[in-house]
């Protein structure tokens, strides 16, 4: 059984689907250089203006649900990728009461939101998945999966995060906070941007006729370091391969990787060399989070619905804020391409040397 | 809703109200400073996988509410204007006790962290079921909950034992199997309760169980 992506929607900085493509094709960073987060210093982060996140799940899930050929989803697995579920609305209240007394346990952790989605739309079931970056791009690992066998008809993945303080103090102790816009895969990059989005996309066993189809998936740990990649990029030439295996790809059949691509130094250096040992200058990369920053666990499903849109519009995304390349053998384009893209490649890494790859293809 | 049967090869289960003891931390991690960087959910997650017998291979972590103490230092550091540990924040998210079960076991397989409230057990058994099927390998489930942090009894409402743990080794069978018996233990908080009964078959000599993909 075959998995087919259906319908999607997304909200982040830059906006909704159409505005973040926009932007990704003009090179407009949606970034936004703050100075309230960090005492004395600044930073790069992508954010939104919204009430609360909740409020964002219900207008991106409704317009998915209205987009699709469902009536509803009480048929629908639900599968959310977090890294922070509820914290936000929790740490806020910690630090206004500076006591645990008034937070409700059952708002603060992951299934925060899945619970609240299940009673604004019914679902059958619902799982949620905290890995880090990879949460989102997790999920589409076991949805695939779950059609492969034949156990659910739909499936709606949703990535979702917002900004939390405790976060992007944290980037920042770990010195990988750029306080400027990122700059993936430069010779001069200093750091990523903490950003925020919800994302959500409707996988199918049926095709329709804009499908894409989700055609292969691969999953790996470094067994190396808890926040830094393996220098030799095994763990991520593992999930690289195995994605194209799972596809029954070759890496000629890909057109474009749309790269984790922080632009933490650690991260990109490993990513391009994995991707130069695969795909030499053969196939096009870039990182769209020049243009969206870091959205975390929400990051693959929204790089997911970038990869959906540059194979639909036959148009590669080109690299933003970039001056001069590190790796020169990688083919990093600085203007949107037009060509046929029949299959892309979406990374995603995370602590922990968690690695994810997805595989979206055109249908045949 | 499509079930698997599946045979238990092994399982552990540990708990305690206050503090897990005795986790064998020094065998288990020889490497002094490795060790020292540990969380407690990671320790406790060492210990059981060490008690099933079980090396590497495909791993489904749940917890509900993950790595507790680190996430409060971090809350606390931000509240009194101190700069974050890097180890806290590193430590804090939601995979780090079997990524640091990769690293010291040299496990390059899949993990994956499913933490769903009240239910978590149960959709992390859902998701092993699945990992075993399509991997047609023996895959480990095990799912923890560390809430010993100072101030617990602010919103602790429901846990008699502070620290908990249970794993087992799953592989996919042909076998006649049962579905899992539902016995609360009391005092293990609701996001263990489906992975204890689990365990708690094992232990009786009931081997084969049916899970929902």
């Amino acid at each position: 059984m075959k998995s087919y992506i259906n319908s999607y929607e997304l909200l982040c900085d830059a906006g909704d689907v159409k505005a973040l493509m926009d932007a990704i094709y003009a090179k407009e960073s949606a970034i936004t250089v703050d100075k309230t987060y960090i005492e004395d210093a600044t930073a790069g982060l992508g954010i939104m203006q919204y009430e609360d996140i909740y409020t964002l799940l219900k207008e991106v899930v409704s317009k998915v649900l209205k987009e699709s050929n469902l009536e509803d989803f009480h048929n629908t697995l639900l599968i959310l990728g977090s890294s922070v579920g509820g914290m936000q609305e929790c740490e806020e209240i910690f630090y206004a009461q500076k006591s645990y007394e008034n937070i409700d346990p059952n708002r603060y952790s992951m299934n925060a939101l899945t619970d609240y989605l299940e009673k604004e739309f019914g679902f059958y079931d619902s799982r949620a998945i905290s890995t880090a970056c990879t949460s989102s791009a997790n999920a589409f690992v076991l949805a695939k999966r779950l059609i492969e066998a034949g156990a659910y008809e739909n499936i709606l993945v949703v990535g979702a995060d917002g900004l939390c303080k405790s976060t992007v103090l944290g980037f920042y102790a770990l010195s990988v906070l750029s306080g400027d816009k990122c700059r993936p895969f430069d010779k001069n990059r200093d750091g990523m941007n903490v950003a925020e989005a919800v994302a959500a996309i409707l996988i199918q066993n049926q095709k329709k006729e804009n499908s894409i189809e989700l055609k292969g998936v691969g999953a790996s740990s470094d067994a190396y370091h808890m926040t830094n990649p393996n220098p030799d990029a095994s763990g991520a030439i593992s999930s690289m391969q195995d994605a194209l295996k799972d596809a029954n790809l070759n890496p000629s059949d890909v057109e474009y990787i749309n790269a984790h691509g922080t632009a933490t130094i650690a991260n990109d250096r490993v990513e391009a060399k994995a991707v130069e040992e695969i795909f030499g200058i053969d196939a096009f990369v870039s990182s769209t989070k020049a243009i969206t920053g870091h959205t975390l666990g929400a990051a693959g499903a929204v790089e997911a619905i970038v990869s959906c849109e540059a194979i639909k519009r036959s148009l590669i995304p080109p690299q933003a804020n970039l001056t001069e390349l590190e790796n020169k053998n990688i083919n990093v384009p600085l203007e949107p391409v037009k060509m046929r893209v029949k299959n892309v490649m979406s990374n995603s890494f995370a602590f922990g040397g968690n690695n994810t790859s997805l595989i979206f293809g055109e249908c045949i | 809703m499509k079930k698997v049967a599946l045979n238990i090869v092994s399982s552990a289960k540990i708990f305690a109200p206050i503090k897990i003891e005795n986790l064998n931390e020094k065998k288990l991690v020889p490497n002094m400073m490795l060790r020292r960087r540990l969380t407690r959910n990671a320790k406790v997650m060492l210990y059981l996988s060490d008690q099933c017998n079980f090396e590497g291979g495909k791993i489904v972590y749940g917890t509900c509410f993950s790595e507790l103490e680190e996430t409060a230092k971090i809350a606390n550091s931000v509240l009194e204007k101190r700069l974050l540990s890097p180890t806290s924040f590193q430590n804090s998210v939601y995979n780090t006790a079997p990524s640091y079960f990769s690293i010291i076991n040299k496990d390059r397989d899949e993990i994956i962290t499913i933490s769903s409230g009240m239910k978590t057990s149960l959709q992390t058994l859902k998701t092993a079921a699945l990992q075993a099927l399509i991997s047609k390998q023996r895959v480990l489930c095990v799912c923890i909950e560390c809430l010993n942090i100072k101030n617990i009894e602010q919103i602790n409402r429901c846990a008699d034992y502070l620290e908990a743990g249970a794993a087992v080794v799953l592989e996919v069978c042909d076998d006649e199997a049962v579905e899992v018996e539902q016995k609360q233990t009391d005092g293990i908080i609701g996001a263990l309760q489906d992975i204890f009964s689990v365990v708690n078959m094992h232990e009786n000599g009931k081997n084969k169980i049916l899970m929902e993909l």
